[in-house]
């Protein structure tokens, strides 16, 4: 923008046509080549991370039919008929087994299962962004914060850090929901306050390493105030192995809220929440095995599916750690 | 050396454990709107509901109250459990065991199946051990284990009949008698093999559920350093003077490769006594797993917070150990 607008005022009138000209096909160049850049680099992630990555394609494919079931799978059990609404009791079809009608069977008020396994993703996935939203959010910040500045505050937020880590999640959680009170709010509550020091620790790693390398130096030598080094030079390095975390994390947080919901802690009946759906199916595992077997099924799927994403994605952006 | 940095980490547990003692007084007496209420339950009258209050001196100053929490816990006084309506610490007392016989069982599983699973699997790639390392290694971190738990069940009790549903045993056998109040130790010491027998079938499947997930990380820590180590340069010395494949691989490569796994195992003791509280509903297994979630149910803060305290304090322990341990087995690594 900058260099447009010092070409173009010592034009005259004359020669403004051909400057503009010139201009259009360096732009025009330049938004080539980012597109080949972007090609390329595309092209190259293709290569490296799908050939030869049958586990690479399979978690892509799990994750996009997780995202596909996110998106349409309410409406799509919706539109079946009121025979497959996923929250409205049938009483009269309860507990029939899996048929061409019902594909997964239906559980003990005569509801379709097929419906509501397709309808519960969207907590899954609900649930996971915002636990991840806020653990990553007041874990960045902390850990930026502490790797940054260093000293005191960085011994200070990191003895937080160590201490919350020093409890074993699954239990921290359930006293924090339990006190909070049994319903989906409070679980995610519960389990962003054990997500977080994880991110804390990871980004003040990064940051730590970055802070000493020869660009920030140089950007602070030139004046660049410390909030916009650390927004601005510092983060944009750290982000990839924050996302990457966080493929790893979207499984670990569905699993811990479906958990928490089986232990009667998390979502609440009627709603189609998987670990919800096997704590109600418990009661019937000997008649009923459909019942039990479809939504434990979902569930181990999709966090497969984001586990093995993490890892490829952990495999291509860090070479080192592709022998595991 | 280990000295320093046990004093040092022992200085640590003391920051941890106040945190820890800062985390569940805060828990139990500050977020509950009204504590006093929510042990009384919610028919009570309010004279009720004042007499606990004043009781339990919900009415004093907040510091005064955590000082005295803090010294009741520190003389393992967890308080009076509001469902049992016994002390806390009886009812740990007598759940505790079942906790660690099956934390321990479930130890040993992924110790004995997961280190020559991953050895096995990584001195022999592409074949079937290979496979059913990787196997286990990437389903045992994505199934929930509640979900394996309940299909265990199906299979082997509902359908097979080969395993009991849950329980340590039967209704109606009496326990052996109490020396270490770990059933199958116990019924060994008496002699009495087929009440072992017994105890050993109603452990069987909440132990290997429990187990399932550790041995995935235990299989995987120990495939990946004995990938690592295999490559190098020694390894191949070793080959090259002519030693035989099982004492290359077990004498010079797991020896090198089970160093990080020392971490993981001792960090997947605390892990396993707070995830035994899913495979403990499952299996109806009187441990403090299910004895937390019942509190959970019945809003028996007392004996959710007393076992939050020991099982972290567990975990906190172990880590300690690990630490430990690390320097003793590995001289390049120090702390200090």
């Amino acid at each position: 923008m900058s260099i447009d607008e010092t070409h173009a005022k010592p034009s005259t009138v004359a020669r403004t046509a051909p400057a503009e000209n010139a201009l259009a096909a360096a732009a025009h160049r330049r938004n080539q080549l980012e597109d080949v850049t972007w090609r390329t680099r595309l092209r190259a992630f293709n290569r490296r991370f799908f050939r030869g990555q049958p586990l690479n394609v399979l978690g892509v494919v799990i994750v996009l039919g997780f995202l596909v079931l996110v998106a349409i799978g309410q409406p799509l059990a919706e539109a079946r008929g009121s025979l497959y609404a996923p929250n409205t009791p049938n009483i009269q079809d309860k507990l029939l087994g899996p048929s061409s009608k019902h594909w997964f069977g239906t559980d003990d008020l005569g509801r379709d299962i097929f419906s509501r396994v397709i309808s519960g993703a969207k907590y899954s996935l609900g649930v996971a962004v915002v636990i991840l939203a806020i653990a990553v959010t007041l874990g960045t910040v902390l850990g930026a914060i502490a790797g940054y500045f260093g000293g005191m505050v960085d011994e200070l937020l990191m003895r937080l850090t160590d201490m919350f880590l020093a409890f074993p999640a699954l239990i921290l959680a359930i006293a924090i929901s339990a006190t909070l009170g049994p319903n989906l709010r409070n679980a995610v509550i519960a389990l962003s306050t054990v997500f977080w020091p994880w991110y804390a620790r990871l980004v003040r790693g990064q940051v730590l390493a970055i802070k000493s390398r020869d660009f920030i130096e140089a950007a602070r030598s030139v004046g660049v105030p410390g909030g916009r080094l650390l927004y601005r030079h510092i983060m944009p390095s750290a982000i990839s192995v924050i996302v990457i975390q966080m493929t790893l994390d979207v499984g670990y947080a569905i699993l811990a809220t479906s958990s928490l919901s089986f232990i009667g802690l998390g979502a609440q009946p009627p709603t189609p929440e998987w670990g919800a759906m096997i704590s109600s199916a418990r009661a019937y595992f000997r008649e009923a095995w459909w019942y039990i077997t479809f939504p434990g099924l979902a569930l181990t799927i999709t966090v497969l599916g984001f586990n093995l994403l993490g890892d490829g994605l952990r495999d291509y952006f860090d070479p080192r750690s592709a022998s595991k | 050396m280990i000295l320093r940095i046990i004093v040092r980490r022992l200085f640590f547990l003391v920051f941890v454990l106040f945190g820890l003692s800062v985390i569940t007084f805060g828990l139990s007496h500050i977020i509950p709107a009204d504590p006093a209420r929510l042990m009384a339950g919610p028919r009570a009258s309010k004279e009720t509901v004042d007499l606990l209050r004043e009781k339990y001196g919900f009415n004093d100053p907040l510091l005064t109250q955590y000082v005295r929490y803090v010294g009741d816990v520190v003389r393992l006084d967890f308080g009076d459990s509001t469902s049992s309506r016994r002390s806390v610490n009886e009812d740990l007392r007598q759940y505790l065991p079942a906790t660690i016989e099956l934390a321990l069982a479930a130890f040993m599983l992924s110790v004995v199946v997961g280190i020559p699973l991953g050895v096995l699997s990584a001195v022999n790639p592409n074949s079937i051990w290979d496979l059913i390392g990787r196997l286990v290694s990437i389903t045992g971190l994505a199934m929930p284990s509640f979900w394996l738990a309940l299909m265990l069940q199906f299979a082997f009790f509902a359908k097979l009949g080969w395993l009991p549903d849950g329980q340590r045993l039967p209704i109606g056998v009496d326990a052996p008698r109490q020396i270490t109040s770990l059933y199958s130790i116990d019924a060994l010491l008496a002699g009495n093999l087929s009440l072992f027998w017994t105890v050993i079938k109603h452990l069987l499947m909440p132990s290997v559920v429990l187990a399932y997930g550790s041995l995935a990380v235990v299989t995987r820590m120990v495939r990946s350093g004995m990938l690592e180590v295999l490559s190098q340069d020694y390894v191949r010395t070793a080959r090259a003077k002519g030693l035989r494949q099982r004492t290359v691989v077990i004498r010079h490569a797991l020896k090198n490769a089970l160093l990080p796994t020392i971490t993981v195992l001792g960090l997947q003791v605390g892990l396993l006594l707070s995830g035994a509280v899913l495979v403990e509903i499952v299996f109806s297994w009187p441990g403090i797993g299910r004895y937390a979630v019942q509190g959970v149910q019945q809003f028996d803060y007392n004996a959710i917070m007393g076992t939050t305290l020991v099982i972290a304090f567990v975990y906190v322990i172990m880590n300690l150990v690990v630490d430990v341990l690390y320097v003793v087995v590995d001289p390049r690594i120090s702390y200090a």
